[in-house]
């Protein structure tokens, strides 16, 4: 399964179901084998991406639209960032949708491992002592405020 | 020279006076024999020197930062070094000199990674964004650190916001491995690891998510030990992904990786996650090897993960676990192959969940309240472009992968699902760990790699974390200890064992880490870069 696994990380591509040769070499060490041996694996990841392919739930989803994800978490990309980015997210979601695949039916979410519970504190305020320290870090300050430039609508 | 490993609490509570003119001596010294010894414990040489009068805490950080200053040219494990070490080692110095009790850390360097807050030293995440960033407060880990004598080296280098596995995301610096220079240390914590591998500093602080500390352990020959979520506070951890995070210790030994941890353990009320579990004491079970029985694990149950050893992986990397799994019998563990069925899942699973929660988590770096600003005209202008030219790229892609995962509409698909799958899991390792003490695996599919080799191919990389994500999403105890040699670089590359125990069962992990380590024959983990280093 680990295998599994790194192979289908490795050929996870939306239009491609085989591998080349040198990314192959990653999985494989140096002190192993034989082009029979790369053979056999090249078989055994066709298979495996072909189950991993895009035929799947995953189709309903839109592919993401890197621009306007970047507006959303205000990042901003040049044209060649986007570009580049776009191609990279595309294969990893790509192989995420591998987890439409599980079933999931009656499972509960884990928001995380398991905790005791209650660990609250008191809605009361506490003086930080060191101000001086933060108001240091503030990039643009001006005696009581944070300087920000204005905020326009959006259209 | 073996010597008896005592519980440094004990001598702590002893005046000083007393032990200088005490005849018992604390070591039991022991014939030395022509096999390469086994690694001694650095925080009880440490004290041990301290107590005797034989050296000074000075003297001691003059020749730790003699060689640092002989090897960061080359391995660039430290993005800052602290210019008050020598102050410190002196204060250390000086309340021993008036007899003062000391911590079990007294005179003991810490190198801290960069994404841990350290009161006025820059604490840069290894981001452009928070360049100039000196945190008005110490994290709890290194409040507790200081509280017991223990001197704050300098913060080492890492991935950018922890997102990577070779420090070539750190936007600063790329971190060489002291056993092979044209190769990665692993990361994220790339740094802490490489700096302990060197000796440029006794023990050290990183931080795990999905292998940040295991995997560089692993590729560095280490000992790395991730604690049980909640075991250690997080506050003053910059966040990547909450759910998952952890700070972690590095140390030369699985002693000083255990004694670190105690340090550092225990519920924090400014971390609401952090459990009120007691922590045990530790040091209870770094026995002298000389005080083992002929088979001082009889009787542990070891599972192997079976996932763990198919194709995909090295063969020297699989050799060398079944050699310490060998190793393991000897001492009397009984070892069964388990099945983790959801094992594969892991590594999508752990993906989508650490994006998400860090697309989140890095929104408050918006250039307004610290870090870098690039001024613009208008407010939303403002925050992408410091965040645009404040992130790296590996940054940027994981928080826009996250942003779609938790879109409307997007979120019950990928995030949701990532979550079930999370509870397929832990299942999985409860069953595991109900019929086994421990479980163990390799702790990444191949040793450390050449810088660029995966640069440019995410999934490439991603793929290496396939042995140790799992355990992040079961918020489980793991320690990585060094297992043997596969061949690479100028003597060989170290290959680490990954030990899994069950929640808040680190004593078990470092009971037959210890005895794991203090036993194995044949292999010295010292990189050669040190044979010519005093």
């Amino acid at each position: 399964m680990a295998t599994r696994a790194l192979l289908a990380v490795i050929s996870a591509s939306p239009n491609r179901c085989f591998i080349s040769p040198s990314r192959i070499k990653i999985l494989q060490s140096s002190t192993s084998s034989s082009s029979v041996h790369f053979h056999r694996h090249s078989r055994k990841i066709h298979r495996i991406a072909r189950s991993y392919s895009s035929d799947s739930d995953s189709s309903v989803l839109q592919p993401p639209d890197v621009s306007r994800l970047a507006q959303t978490a205000r990042i901003s990309l040049t044209p060649a960032e986007i570009e580049e980015c776009e191609t990279k997210i595309r294969r990893v979601i790509d192989w995420f949708g591998q987890l439409q695949q599980v079933d999931v039916n009656s499972v509960e979410p884990a928001i995380r491992a398991e905790m005791d519970g209650g660990n609250l504190r008191e809605d009361a305020p506490e003086t930080f002592e060191n101000r001086d320290s933060i108001r240091a870090s503030i990039p643009s300050f001006e005696e009581a405020y944070l300087k920000v430039p204005k905020i326009l609508n959006k259209e | 020279m073996l010597s008896t490993l005592q519980p440094p609490r004990s001598l702590s509570l002893l005046p000083l006076r007393r032990l200088r003119n005490s005849k018992t001596i604390v070591s039991a010294a022991s014939s030395t024999t022509s096999v390469i010894s086994p690694p001694q414990s650095q925080i009880l040489t440490t004290r041990r020197s301290l107590l005797s009068g034989e050296t000074t805490a000075a003297e001691i950080a003059k020749s730790y930062l003699s060689r640092i200053r002989l090897t960061e040219p080359q391995l660039k494990c430290f993005l800052h070094v602290s210019e008050n070490v020598l102050k410190d080692a002196q204060e250390i110095d000086q309340r021993i000199a008036k007899g003062e009790e000391l911590g079990p850390l007294a005179g003991v360097l810490i190198g801290v990674k960069d994404n841990i807050c350290t009161q006025g030293m820059p604490s840069t995440a290894a981001s452009r964004i928070l360049e100039h960033y000196r945190p008005p407060f110490d994290a709890t880990a290194v409040k507790k650190i200081k509280e017991l004598g223990g001197i704050v080296v300098g913060k080492t280098n890492m991935d950018e916001f922890g997102m990577g596995s070779t420090t070539e995301a750190s936007a600063f610096q790329v971190t060489a491995n002291p056993w092979d220079l044209s190769r990665v240390p692993g990361g994220s914590s790339g740094g802490s690891a490489a700096a302990v591998a060197a000796r440029q500093c006794m023990v050290s602080l990183g931080s795990d998510t999905g292998g940040s500390v295991r995997q560089p352990a692993s590729f560095c020959g280490v000992v790395g030990l991730k604690p049980t979520y909640g075991r250690v506070s997080r506050f003053g951890l910059m966040a990547y992904a909450s759910s998952l995070d952890v700070i972690g210790c590095f140390g030369s030994t699985v002693a000083d990786a255990g004694m670190l941890l105690h340090a550092i353990s225990g519920y924090d009320r400014f971390d609401s996650t952090s459990s009120k579990q007691d922590v045990p004491e530790f040091q209870s079970q770094f026995l002298s090897v000389d005080h083992f029985e002929s088979k001082p694990l009889n009787g542990v149950k070891v599972g192997i993960i079976r996932e763990t050893l198919e194709d995909g992986v090295d063969s020297g990397v699989r050799s060398a676990t079944q050699e310490a799994a060998s190793h393991l019998e000897a001492l009397g563990c009984v070892l069964t192959e388990v099945s983790l069925p959801s094992f594969s899942l892991g590594l999508p699973a752990y993906y989508v969940i650490a994006s998400s929660e860090s697309s989140s988590n890095l929104s408050r770096y918006d250039g307004v309240r610290y870090g870098n600003q690039v001024m613009a005209e208008e407010l939303n202008k403002l925050y992408e472009c410091s965040r645009g030219e404040g992130f790296g790229g590996e940054v940027k892609m994981r928080i826009l992968m996250g942003t779609y995962a938790l879109s409307a509409g997007y979120y019950d698909a990928y995030y949701k699902r990532a979550q079930q799958v999370r509870t397929l899991i832990r299942k999985d390792f409860k069953a595991a760990l109900e019929q086994n003490d421990i479980l163990i695996s390799p702790a990444a599919p191949s040793a450390a790699y050449k810088i660029g080799e995966k640069k440019d191919d995410p999934l490439a990389m991603y793929a290496g974390d396939i042995m140790t994500v799992n355990v992040n999403l079961a918020g489980l105890p793991a320690m990585v200890l060094p297992c043997g040699l596969v061949e690479g670089g100028p003597s060989g590359l170290p290959v680490g064992l990954q030990m899994i125990g069950a929640a808040f069962d680190e004593e078990k992990l470092l009971k037959v880490g210890h005895i794991f380590e203090q036993t194995l024959k044949g292999s010295s983990f010292v990189p050669p870069l040190l044979a010519n280093v005093p």
